[in-house]
């Protein structure tokens, strides 16, 4: 038992035991709430909420009347969820903190500023959002959540994550790929 | 009701899992792209063999029914992929 605690607090698992964790959590959100792990919608269905009452009109189509809803999701409570598991998780090994300055790894290439952090970051997740309602889900609504109904969509997409991923860490890396 | 209370704790223990195979980290997500750090990968793939294995298991035994499965359409699910990857590399997350 001291064993597990010791685990628990550790700062990083096993990748392979993480992960067999987030399955065990796939299975029991399809077995106890017919639904399926997702991130990405959320924000949409958040988004169609505040531009609902910003600019009516211009939400005012299929896609935020019947394909994204603008309410309270079972997928919106499951990130607050996991806002807090994460937070948790630091939690259990002391490793939650407040931090404005960029990762280690971050500073080497682009420097020190935090606001190139944040303006990339705000950038890129735009880029990232709008890839993933193209595609019908993110990383853990279609690829993993798809992926594990077996659907074919789910592997399409991870073969075009990781192609232009790689792409773009070559780009952004360059000589230090 | 008790199906967000359900969603709040399995997002809980979604978040943990994250945060414990240090995916919630720059250098972490960036680092699969690059060949350097496969944790990502090793995450996701074991991930999803230990949801298959229970979700087909369970369903063979009748005890569920599949949900809708993400639709496939080639080219979007491809084109989204390719967009995603660059914002997923460039930020991070």
């Amino acid at each position: 038992m001291n064993a597990v605690i010791a685990y628990i607090k550790k700062d990083e698992w096993s990748p392979y035991i993480a992960g067999g964790l987030l399955g065990v959590v796939g299975v029991l959100a399809v077995a106890l709430s017919n639904s399926l792990l997702g991130a990405s919608g959320a924000f949409e269905n958040l988004a169609g909420m505040i531009g609902k009452v910003i600019a009516p009109d211009l939400f005012n189509n299929m896609y935020f009347n019947f394909i994204m809803k603008p309410e309270i999701t079972w997928q919106v409570i499951l990130l607050v969820g996991v806002f807090f598991g994460g937070m948790f998780g630091a939690f259990t090994s002391n490793t939650l903190k407040i931090r404005w300055a960029p990762d280690k790894q971050w500073t080497q290439i682009f420097g020190n500023n935090r606001w190139t952090r944040w303006d990339i970051a705000f950038f890129g997740a735009i880029v990232l959002e709008i890839g993933a309602g193209i595609a019908g889900g993110c990383t853990s609504g279609l690829a993993i959540s798809g992926g594990m109904l077996l659907a074919p969509a789910a592997y399409i997409f991870i073969a075009g994550m990781f192609a232009s991923g790689i792409v773009t860490a070559l780009i952004v890396y360059r000589g230090k790929y | 009701m008790t199906n967000y209370i359900l969603a709040l704790l399995l997002g809980a223990a979604f978040g943990f899992s994250l945060n414990k195979a240090g995916l919630t980290k720059y250098h972490k997500i960036v680092n699969v792209f690059r060949f350097t750090d496969l944790a990502v990968l090793k995450f996701m793939m074991s991930g999803l063999v230990v949801s298959m294995i229970g979700l087909y298991a369970l369903k063979e035994f009748g005890v569920i029914k599949f949900p809708s499965v993400p639709a496939t359409y080639i080219v979007g699910n491809l084109v989204g992929g390719l967009i995603f990857g660059v914002g997923m590399a460039l930020t991070g997350y």
